[in-house]
């Protein structure tokens, strides 16, 4: 049956790769908000066939699942930039390349897509008779930027950027797949040890759970703090 | 002062502005008046260039352009001669009533901090907010809103104050108190170009009120030319549908 023992010793073990996956999970967060960031741009302004291409892209990355996507990373990464290394006279051994960059990769170009989706809905929020208030008074472009929507549109983001962090951190359980070390993967390598796996994967759904309420308990803080404007 | 000199702007096919020429001396109160839909706020957001006039010159005391071939820098140097109050407030809501009124001297005219909120203080003192210096947008009503925008305006010390309406979004109780600060600010002699429906307020306030129709300007005279010896067909017809409420909304 159920060894709470068993299960708090899981738990203890598992607990020793949160801060490494809380902290490639902010990494890919982090590139792909600027991926995304830099996608909305271009849409928005329609930046000549960028535009296009971008649009194909996001076409492709919503339609496909994020496991396939980490797998045709997971093959054609180490290849292309072996191709590349070659090109460039650089020394490069494909076989020496570390899985997490191809996670680093996939996912960040996977969640750029929702990015800036983000982005785009956050500036519109702004509203444009501010806009022309700032500009009415002389301000710039830039100025305008800077000065009235950004700092808005960031207020506005950082919910949904919060969310899609959790969204990171659980997708991460992916990359087991492709020898990531994450909290799933902690937990089938405790459970390969001792065969205990209703203990072990229930103790990376504790652990899940945890991290999630309270990043949602911190969010929560947040979002009534900034109510009080709004 | 401001002159405009035959504005011309259609929108897909369909001329809004047919020509409209249009001269607001220094310390003048000139209000704009006529039909919705005639052009009144097409005009004013063409004198800042919110609006591209399709055609058209404008002139302030030491400043021309010819809107046709109008540059970035020309378009922002236009843009600091006049301030505008609009309809819906337009405040920026990430700041404070303060900040508001600080902006642009921070941003525009590169004032220090200190400068722009002893400044911006004494603005809010002109418009009676002193007290809520420190509110968001949101916690303020329409009324106070509307004050905040129009020391906000005079902040840059505009050569001309452009009002589009400042009191038609506000409930009737609010009217009062905003029509009063305008008053105030055109006693100080400030230049002023406004468009509203509040006929009475236009009589007393005003040096001159032109009355627009279909993108054009049908007569423009001193207030009792206008509401009273008007014999232009188009005038008169206007004006019946403000008679019922003339008298009654006394604002004052
Ligand atoms: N951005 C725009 N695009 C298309 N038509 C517009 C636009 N702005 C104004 N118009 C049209 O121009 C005409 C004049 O509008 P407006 O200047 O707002 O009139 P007023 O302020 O006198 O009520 C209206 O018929 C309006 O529909
Ligand atoms: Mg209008």
């Amino acid at each position: 049956m159920f060894e709470f023992n068993i299960f708090a010793q899981d738990f203890l073990n598992i607990s020793t790769v949160i801060p490494s996956t809380l902290a490639l999970a902010l990494l890919i967060l982090l590139i792909s908000i600027a991926l995304g960031g830099v996608l909305a741009f271009i849409e928005q302004k329609r930046v000549f066939v960028l535009w296009k291409v971008s649009q194909l892209f996001r076409s492709f990355l919503r339609g496909t699942p994020l496991l396939v996507q980490l797998y045709l990373a997971f093959y054609c990464l180490p290849v292309v930039l072996q191709k590349a290394a070659l090109l460039a006279y650089l020394p490069f051994n494909q076989n020496d390349f570390n899985p997490v960059y191809t996670v680093i990769v996939a996912y960040s170009v996977h969640f750029a897509v929702f990015q800036s989706e983000i982005i785009r809905g956050s500036f519109l929020s702004v509203g444009y008779g501010q806009i022309e208030a700032a500009q009415a008074s002389g301000f710039s472009f830039f100025q305008t930027m800077r000065r009235i929507i950004i700092p808005q549109a960031i207020i506005e983001a950082l919910p949904n950027f919060f969310n899609s962090y959790l969204s990171v951190i659980k997708s991460l359980s992916l990359a087991f797949l492709v020898g990531v070390v994450d909290i799933l993967a902690k937990a089938k390598l405790e459970s390969a040890l001792n065969f205990r796996y209703l203990e072990s994967y229930a103790a990376a759904a504790t652990a899940y759970w945890l991290l999630c309420s309270i990043m949602t308990y911190i969010l929560g803080i947040y979002e009534k703090l900034i109510r009080k404007r709004a | 002062m401001l002159a405009l000199k035959n504005i011309r702007k259609s929108f897909n096919g369909t001329d809004v502005l047919k020509g409209i020429s249009l001269k607001v001396n220094e310390g003048d109160v000139v209000t704009l008046i006529g039909p919705s839909g005639t052009g009144k706020t097409t005009l004013l957001r063409c004198v800042n260039f919110l609006e591209k006039p399709d055609e058209g010159e404008v002139q302030f005391s030491n400043f021309q352009l010819n809107y046709s071939h109008a540059k970035k820098k020309e378009i922002l140097r236009l843009r600091r001669k006049s301030a505008m109050v609009f309809q819906q407030y337009h405040l920026f809501k990430n700041k404070t009533a303060i900040e508001n009124v600080m902006e642009a001297q921070i941003v525009v005219q590169k004032k220090t901090k200190k400068e722009a909120y002893e400044n911006s203080l004494e603005l809010l003192n002109k418009v009676g907010l002193v007290e809520k210096k420190d509110y968001y947008p949101s916690q303020l009503s329409g009324g106070q809103q509307q004050r905040i925008s129009i020391a906000r305006a005079l902040a840059i010390k505009p050569e001309i104050l452009l009002f589009d309406e400042p009191t038609s979004a506000l409930d009737p109780e609010l009217v009062g108190e905003v029509l009063n600060v305008i008053d105030q600010i055109a006693r100080t002699g400030a230049t002023i170009l406004l468009v509203t429906h509040e006929m009475s307020f236009a009589q007393s306030i005003s040096t001159k009120v032109v009355f627009m129709d279909h993108g054009e300007i049908v007569e423009e005279g001193p207030p009792s030319q206008i509401f009273n010896h008007s014999n232009r067909l188009r005038t008169k017809e206007f004006l019946k549908h403000f008679t019922n409420n003339y008298q009654k909304t006394t604002s004052l």
